[in-house]
């Protein structure tokens, strides 16, 4: 009732100043009642704790969403052999929060889309089928023909479209699809992980792929939801188990649609970021700051066992999905 | 009449349901088959999926949002964040609502208080509802600390002002018949402005009511319903005293109703200037109840206590029911049933200046008393913000 909302009034000088005193007793009396602080903190389990295993509110366990966290395995250097790939794209209705359904447009399925793994001179041959609504396209980051960009050759819905060129430079990188709007085409999840392995094989590690992601689920030009690898708070109700004793390798790309920026951060160590998965260090820190179409690879030695959050720095992203844990055991 | 004649008319009655059962046949005819009709017109557009709060309550450590499903279709729950955090939640009723169904949604959360805010509902079709508090204050549970601090609001808001307007009956029953006439129609004067701002009242409390409610002409039914039972009174029983008592009276609950809810839900900072506010403006209510006694010879002290009751005690049932029901619906209803009592009391008091008045409706008494009546209000007005 907004009428009684206006405050402030000129000071009025007014009869009926007998009755002021007892008003103000009895106002104060009721002041007080309803500006009491609510601070007690004492029944379900708030912060953190509520966010972790079963009471994160996450979607239910799904193998597709699981496959996306560990890559294809790397293969040796052997130029010109042929890596073939299927991305089929599809209008697909995934859960992209607990119990919110996003109509999400996929390759194959899940937002993100398949990683794609070759070696540096591997001939990369990706078969792309339109089995969606709209026209699509895969751009790849790399070097490669004009005619491989992605950009002219819009494949129509029911066409089909083979992409062929040697995989190069080595290091990481990503796809995603190219039409107009390019915000639409990206953020409805139309986009995943690249990879392309050096001629010498990097140092064996415990792989893992992070593609950071959000979900417009109303439309309204911001995200609803954040993740990596999709759903919101998915490795904070299934955290991920990884070995103290190997180095963790993360390829991590921020595909986030709308926000300028996210981030990487992680509790309780450190770790080497290599940008863009090339060989130079970059840092030697916990935090990452990565742009749009940013991406690069993570190493970390975990020097203590125990549960280890990771999250965006953006503290908003992290309450909105972003977050998860590493359970780091011997 | 012949029994040929009779038998007509009877038969005439019948035909008269003859509409009403092919309406029926007609709707369950279309409810069958009329989607094949809705097909030719193309796809309707997908629901809004928005809910309806309803009410946020602040209890220590927990957030309670009431939820209301305005729509035709189903509406579920899935996420709710706080200030733009997902939060855990359970939930006091379904968790899927159909049709103006409600739930609570209970939020172990610690709010910081007196600060702004922002309550998220999204369904699980990912549309998110945004309900902002401008100020997170702990909700008044049912004390009889609380119980009698509104009522004592009621009471100098509302009781107070009224008998001391009342104080100025010797005083009337000693002026002329033209000061009299210029006071009843400042009474009237007093009267419109109050039906006016009912009205608006009840405009925008119902501009903000779910759509499943109606339409503006809930504010009109409820306007009818009290101008028609105040006419039907005033030619009965009542007094013209009373007449006035009672349309202020409905104007009083509703006022001591946006005065609970807003205090109670942390909208009004009720300092001492406001209570002098409203007590300076509603004086004039007094006036107006003491000016229309004059028609009657004598006035007891009960009937004249009477008098206050009927005007100003349902400040008291206002701030109370406002304080504890926190209901837009009942306020909409109040709101108009006020304006429709002003409005036919304004009618009454016409009549009395037509036939009383010296100088008839238009002489400067009248007008002049109507101005003032209008401008007091106005000015006084400004006093309660």
């Amino acid at each position: 009732m907004a009428k009684f909302s206006r405050k402030k009034l000129l000071g009025a000088v007014v009869p009926l100043v007998a009755a002021g005193p007892l008003a103000r007793v009895a106002f104060a009396e009721t002041d007080r009642s309803a500006t009491h602080e609510g601070h007690d903190q004492t029944h379900a389990p708030v912060g953190h704790a509520a966010m972790i295993g079963g009471e994160a509110p996450s979607i239910e366990r799904n193998p597709a969403i699981d496959a996306l966290l560990t890559p294809p395995p790397a293969l040796p250097h052997e130029p010109g052999r042929v890596r073939d790939y299927t991305l089929v794209a599809r209008d697909h209705d995934i859960e992209v929060a607990q119990g919110v359904t996003f109509p999400a447009w996929t390759y194959n399925g899940t937002a993100p889309g398949p990683v794609i793994r070759a070696t540096e001179d591997d001939i990369l041959r990706v078969r792309f089928v339109n089995e969606g609504e709209h026209p699509h396209t895969i751009h790849f980051h790399g070097i490669h023909p004009a005619n491989m960009d992605g950009v002219f050759e819009i494949i129509p819905k029911g066409g089909e479209f083979t992409y062929e060129f040697p995989a190069r430079p080595w290091g990481m990188q990503l796809y995603h699809c190219h039409s107009t709007p390019l915000k639409k085409h990206v953020h409805k999840g139309l986009y995943g992980a690249f990879i392309i392995d050096p001629p010498k094989p990097r140092k064996p590690a415990q792989e893992l792929v992070m593609v950071l992601n959000g979900f417009d689920t109303d439309g309204d030009g911001s995200n609803n939801f954040y993740g990596a690898n999709g759903p919101a708070f998915y490795y904070a109700r299934y955290p991920i188990r990884v070995s103290r004793s190997q180095t963790v390798r993360i390829y991590v790309a921020n595909l986030t649609e709308f926000d300028l920026i996210n981030s990487f951060h992680l509790h309780g160590d450190f770790f080497r970021y290599y940008r863009t998965g090339r060989d130079e260090v970059v840092d030697y820190t916990d935090t990452i700051m990565l742009c749009q179409g940013e991406r690069g690879i993570i190493e970390i030695d975990f020097h203590n066992t125990g549960k280890f959050m990771f999250h965006a720095h953006q503290s908003e992203f992290t309450e909105l999905g972003w977050m998860g844990f590493f359970d780091v055991v011997e | 009449m012949t029994e040929i004649a009779a038998r007509m008319s009877g038969a005439w009655r019948l035909w008269a349901l003859v509409p009403i059962v092919a309406l029926v046949a007609m709707v369950s005819l279309f409810a069958t088959t009329g989607g094949s009709l809705i097909d030719l017109l193309g796809r309707t557009p997908p629901p809004a999926d928005a809910f309806d709060v309803r009410r946020v309550e602040f209890k220590p450590g927990e957030i309670k949002v009431r939820v209301t499903n305005p729509q035709p279709e189903d509406l579920t729950i899935a996420v709710v964040t706080v200030d733009d955090a997902i939060v855990p939640f359970s939930i006091d009723g379904d968790q899927t609502l159909e049709r103006l169904r409600s739930s609570t949604i209970v939020i172990p959360y610690a709010w910081v208080a007196d600060e702004p805010i922002l309550i998220g509902i999204t369904s699980s079709s990912g549309i998110e509802t945004t309900h902002e508090v401008a100020a997170a204050v702990e909700t008044s549970e049912p004390s009889a600390k609380g119980f009698l601090g509104f009522g004592l609001v009621g009471l100098f808001v509302g009781v107070i002002p009224v008998a001391l307007g009342l104080l100025w009956l010797p005083s009337l029953r000693r002026a002329r018949p033209e000061w009299l006439a210029a006071f009843m129609a400042l009474t009237a004067g007093l009267l419109a402005f109050l039906a006016l701002e009912a009205l608006s009242e009840a405009f925008a409390l119902q501009a903000a009511l779910p759509s499943a409610l109606g339409g503006a002409g809930i504010v009109l039914l409820g306007v009818v319903v009290s101008y028609l039972t105040l006419t039907y009174l005033s030619h009965k029983l009542a007094a013209l005293a009373t007449l006035v008592a009672i349309g202020i009276g409905l104007h009083n609950f509703g006022e001591g109703l946006a005065i609970g809810t807003s205090f109670a839900f942390g909208e009004l900072a009720l300092g001492t200037f406001l209570i002098i506010g409203f007590m300076v403006h509603n004086v004039t209510e007094g006036l107006g109840i003491a000016t229309a006694t004059t028609e009657e010879r004598r006035a007891s002290y009960a009937r004249l206590g009477l008098l206050v009751l009927i005007a100003g005690g349902p400040t008291i049932l206002g701030t109370w029911t406002g304080g504890y029901v926190r209901s837009d619906a009942l306020g909409v209803v109040f709101f108009a049933a006020a304006a429709g009592a002003a409005f036919e009391v304004v009618v009454e008091v016409g009549r009395w200046l037509r036939t009383r008045a010296p100088g008839g409706l238009t002489s400067g008494w009248v007008l002049g008393g109507f101005l003032g009546g209008v401008t007091i209000m106005y000015v006084t007005g400004l006093l309660a913000g």
